[in-house]
């Protein structure tokens, strides 16, 4: 059974970090619950623990000066929900977090360290090309989140590293498409998720990119999926939807209720694709039944 | 303080308590030098029990297994038979059957000896399905088919007759899943000695139930034995038999440890190690003529059972009973097989088996309709049972049935023919239409023959006590019944006292199940008030009654022929989706129900549990998923096993008809059940003409929508 520490500035964290490897705890509701141990027992981790929550360096929100949004490690899916400088793929997952409680609880850092394929926050993270900033006793990384995930439950942090922030750049997508299906519609653990977005110039395609929650052991993206839209026009979408598909299929991965996964995220990215083809007004695709 | 008028509106005797958290439930209970106790379960579904290795017990702890049973008693649960074993022995039968209980005063320690309790096992085939079941995979469970129980019933001509001038057969199989209680207090129970007594407090639906089950376990009599319901956060049939689980033994332990001892479930140990409704496979064979006139139906349902009996040959019965739904067939033949398994035993689950065969008939029914080319509302009520009606038992429908008003209200207020026109199928948009039944209390003189209830009232002064063995357990029995008592006697309703009842104070008025409660509870008390009323001024006095079959509704319990209901609540429900053509998420758009329940005791609380049930209903059809993989359920949270919230469904439109029920106090029939036996077949058909499909099973959540999109 591990110790735990109450560190209450980042540089005390960091140096609990490195000498005893001592693993952040901030909200709880991913590490609570997996070490629960039954009514009226403490959970007992089998690894020491520190909890961060009182560490005022991993907390809020900020614009930077390059136009991208810093999200503290410990901001809560609460707090980020109620933000108007961040982005709307972000905001829609985080308010789709779990039930009240979970989201005024949880926090960014755990729900990126805790790497669950179902977690809500990477998936638009990672479509938005999100970099994380890791801390440690010898000083600060970036990197994309999407190679900071590596797998289910894996991820590249440092024995001695934690999570300080999040750092969104910035993107003004003329199209957006955000859907999370749940078991239910209040209270759910993603069953699929999916986030897609567009630019779109004078008929041409600037950017396009999407992202799938719980497809495989991580977040989906593929950069060459993408390109067989990008740089396309908008009217070739028909002619090209077919071997985009294709190649979104090819590139998630579902374990359970394949066929389900694959088709539904088949359907959304059709139905988005074809919105910008029949000249959709800019803004938000949301699909009518 | 003014009378208490029986059409008040009322603010729920126990509503403030609850709201504010000041009620107190049995794992709120304390008593000095209390033990707690840990269940050692079973982690394989069958086998031999090869060795049981518990770590060294510090002093003041205590394993106690099968062997702490004295020589005078039984390892035997008396439920409906003594089957079920309070310990397992020699063997197992299911993941999460009772090996043992740990005992002592600190759970921290207690947890680190259940951690460590090494039980070798040599593992045996089990068999978990109904399919696996019926082939006895694996040998047989019980005697040598695994039939655990069985029945028929037959009505009209021999079935080869029938089938022989149909002009087309039509057969389909129809399966629904286990359902989990999620009732949000868990299961718990405490022991202790009180007077010399063995005394428990339970959260329990029937407290006489748990003295009878457990006093051989020791060699005592039920009388011996005392147990205090505790207030009890919800049960739904999940505490009807299983407290007998707990309490068992936890008697075992008490006659060794002579401490207050308390279990309590947490929600993991409540999802995995508790009972579930019966998981059913229902085949119906439909004779036709060439205009699509039922000529008969022959009928087969299967319950999957687990290994023990408990109360599973009395849900098979309902089931049987209900398998015609509303409906006058005039031919037909149906069997009931209870088949054992290894899985968990399944047992009581408000519905008591008719949600299931209504679910199969209100499809089925709705299928051949679809087939021949009629809407299924109004083909449906072609053949609904009238008064005087003969039913599936060969008894008849005792009271005026009023499903063509119900119809009329609910297709007027949700607009269904217009809908049910203009909705092409597979268009994306849905309505559907359900009926069913519900028979009020215990079957057929089961009321007469085994429960003889009995109710009392004490006058003290100007306050009446009401003793009875019933328990409120969140469906507002304590409002009701003081409400009937108060009413009847012209009084307030804040001078009548009703406490959780004690065994050994209140008259045994037969279990809290069987929509039993208002129907033949509250009329004992609405006579024991009637008396009192006449001789108020005598002073203090009490008044008790014992429940009166009434005359000329013959029943034979051996070949299950005659009046197996003396009232039946009727309902009727609609539901409106639209599917989601990207994501084939379900959204519910609308629900309108009516329902006869004679009459309404109390019409907030009504007004709750048709809100419940419908939506508990909606729950069972869509998002309630039970998976059972090798014996172990697969779903063991309230985050994987979902239920709904209240985002899922919108505001429920609800009628109800008066219809006032002859032997029912103030006229009123049984209604807990009713409300929720036929949401579920509404949803689905109104799925099937969005999607243009037929579906053949429930729960259907969006994945397997997909999959019988994509079938065939």
């Amino acid at each position: 059974m591990g110790m735990t520490y109450i560190p209450s500035t980042l540089s005390e964290a960091l140096r609990l970090r490195a000498e005893k490897g001592a693993k952040p705890l901030a909200g709880g509701t991913d590490l609570m619950v997996q070490s629960k141990r039954g009514i009226a027992l403490a959970p007992q981790f089998p690894f020491d623990v520190m909890i961060i929550t009182a560490i005022d360096e991993l907390k809020g929100i900020r614009a930077l000066d390059d136009g991208s949004v810093e999200i503290g490690a410990l901001v809560t899916p609460s707090e980020i929900a109620a933000s108007d400088i961040v982005p709307w793929h972000v905001r829609q997952a985080a308010a789709g977090m779990g039930a009240i409680a979970l989201r005024n609880t949880a926090t960014i850092g755990g729900n990126i360290g805790n790497a669950s394929p179902k977690g809500d926050l990477p998936q638009p993270l990672i479509l938005l090309d999100a970099e994380v900033v890791l801390a440690s006793v010898k000083g600060e990384r970036r990197m994309l989140l999407d190679d900071f995930i590596l797998g289910s439950k894996k991820t590249a942090l440092g024995d001695d590293e934690i999570i300080r922030s999040v750092i969104i750049p910035p993107h003004d997508f003329t199209y957006s498409f955000y859907r999370k299906i749940g078991m239910r519609r209040a209270n759910a653990i993603s069953k699929l998720s999916l986030s897609a977005a567009a630019v779109v110039k004078d008929g041409e395609i600037l950017d396009f990119r999407a992202s799938s929650g719980a497809s495989g052991p991580r977040v989906i993206r593929s950069k060459d999926a993408e390109s067989i839209i990008k740089g396309h026009m908008v009217e070739e979408i028909p002619e090209l939807m077919d071997s985009f598909l294709e190649a979104w299929n090819n590139a998630i991965s579902p374990h359970a209720m394949p066929e389900y996964r694959r088709n539904t995220t088949r359907r959304m990215l059709g139905y988005f694709l074809s919105s910008i083809h029949e000249g959709a007004s800019p803004g938000i695709i949301s699909e009518e039944v | 303080m003014p009378q208490t008028a029986i059409d008040d509106r009322i603010v729920r005797v126990d509503a403030t308590s609850k709201a504010r958290g000041e009620a107190k439930y049995v794992s709120d209970l304390s008593f000095p030098d209390m033990q707690y106790a840990y269940m050692v379960r079973s982690s394989i579904p069958r086998g031999k029990i090869d060795s049981i290795s518990i770590p060294e017990l510090p002093e003041g702890y205590w394993f106690i297994s099968a062997d702490d049973i004295p020589e005078e008693g039984k390892n035997e649960l008396w439920m409906i038979q003594k089957d079920w074993r309070c310990f397992a022995e020699g063997d197992v039968k299911y993941v999460g059957e009772t090996i043992g209980l740990l005992v002592g005063s600190d759970r921290n320690v207690l947890r680190y000896l259940l951690d460590n309790v090494d039980i070798k096992y040599t593992e045996e085939e089990p068999a978990i399905t109904i399919d696996e079941g019926l082939a006895v995979k694996g040998g047989p469970i019980v005697g040598e088919d695994n039939v655990l129980c069985q029945l028929f019933v037959e009505k009209g001509r021999p079935m080869e007759e029938v089938f022989r001038e149909a002009d087309s057969v039509f057969e389909e199989t129809i399966e629904t899943g286990f359902q989990e209680h999620v009732h949000l207090e868990t299961n718990g129970a405490i022991v202790t000695i009180e007077n010399g007594k063995y005394t428990f407090y339970a959260s329990a639906q029937c407290p006489f139930y748990i003295r009878k089950a457990v006093a051989g376990l020791l060699g005592l009599q039920a009388e011996d034995i005392v147990v205090k319901q505790t207030t009890t956060g919800g049960a739904f049939g999940g505490k009807e038999h299983f407290p007998d689980v707990l309490c068992g033994p936890l008697l075992v332990a008490e006659h060794k440890i002579r401490k207050p001892i308390k279990l309590i479930f947490d929600r993991e140990e409540d999802m995995l190690y508790s009972v579930k409704r019966h998981p059913a496979k229902i085949t119906y064979k439909t004779a036709l003529d060439k205009d699509g006139n039922i000529l008969g139906i022959d009928g087969v349902v299967v319950y999957n059972c687990g290994p023990y009996l408990s109360g599973s040959f009395v849900v098979l019965q309902r089931g049987v009973f209900h398998a015609n739904g509303v409906y006058d067939i005039p031919n037909t033949h149906v069997k009931g097989i209870g088949i054992a398994t290894n899985t968990f035993p399944s047992d009581a689950f408000r519905g008591f088996g008719a949600p299931q065969t209504l679910f199969a008939i209100e499809t089925h029914m709705e299928h051949i309709a679809k087939r021949f080319g009629f809407d299924p509302a109004e083909y449906k009520s072609r053949y609904f049972i009238k008064q005087g009606g003969e039913t599936i038992t060969n008894g008849h429908i005792v009271e005026r049935v009023v499903l063509p008003e119900m119809m009329k209200q609910v297709t007027d207020a949700s607009d269904y023919f217009r809908k049910a026109s203009e909705y092409r199928p597979g268009s994306g948009k849905g309505i559907g239409i359900s009926f069913y039944n519900h028979g009020g209390a215990f079957t057929g003189n089961g009321e007469q023959a085994i429960i003889k209830a009995h109710a009392r009232l004490v006058k003290t002064g100007d306050r009446v006590r009401i003793e009875v063995g019933s328990t409120e357990m969140g469906q507002g029995f304590q409002t009701t019944l003081r409400k009937i008592a108060a009413a009847t006697l012209g009084i307030s309703i804040d001078d009548v006292d009703y406490d959780n009842p004690d065994t050994s104070i209140v008259p045994d008025s037969g279990p809290t199940a069987a929509s039993r409660s208002t129907m033949i509870v509250g009329r004992l008390v609405e006579r024991c008030a009637e008396e009192m009323k006449e001789r108020w001024q005598e002073g203090d006095f009490s008044v008790e009654k014992e429940y009166e079959h009434p005359e000329g509704h013959p029943w034979d319990q051996n070949t299950f022929r005659g009046d197996a209901y003396l009232g039946y609540g009727w309902g009727c429900c609609i539901v409106e989706v639209e599917v989601d053509k990207l994501t084939k998420e379900v959204k519910v758009t609308g629900i309108w129900s009516s329902h006869d329940i004679g009459k309404a005791i109390d019409e907030l609380i009504v007004h709750g549990q048709v809100n419940g049930g419908i939506v508990q209903s909606l729950g069972y059809a869509s998002m309630e998923k039970m998976e059972n993989r090798n014996g172990h359920f697969r779903q063991s949270s309230m985050s994987d096993y979902v239920i709904p919230t209240s985002m899922e469904f919108p505001t429920q439109q609800w009628f109800l008809v008066d219809n006032p029920y002859e032997w029912g106090p103030f006229g009123a029939k049984g209604m807990g059940e009713l409300v929720f036996n036929g949401a579920d077949a509404a949803y689905i058909d109104a799925v099937e003409r969005a999607i243009g499909k037929e579906i053949h099973k429930i729960p259907m959540p969006p994945e397997d929508i997909e999959e019988v999109l994509n079938a065939e």
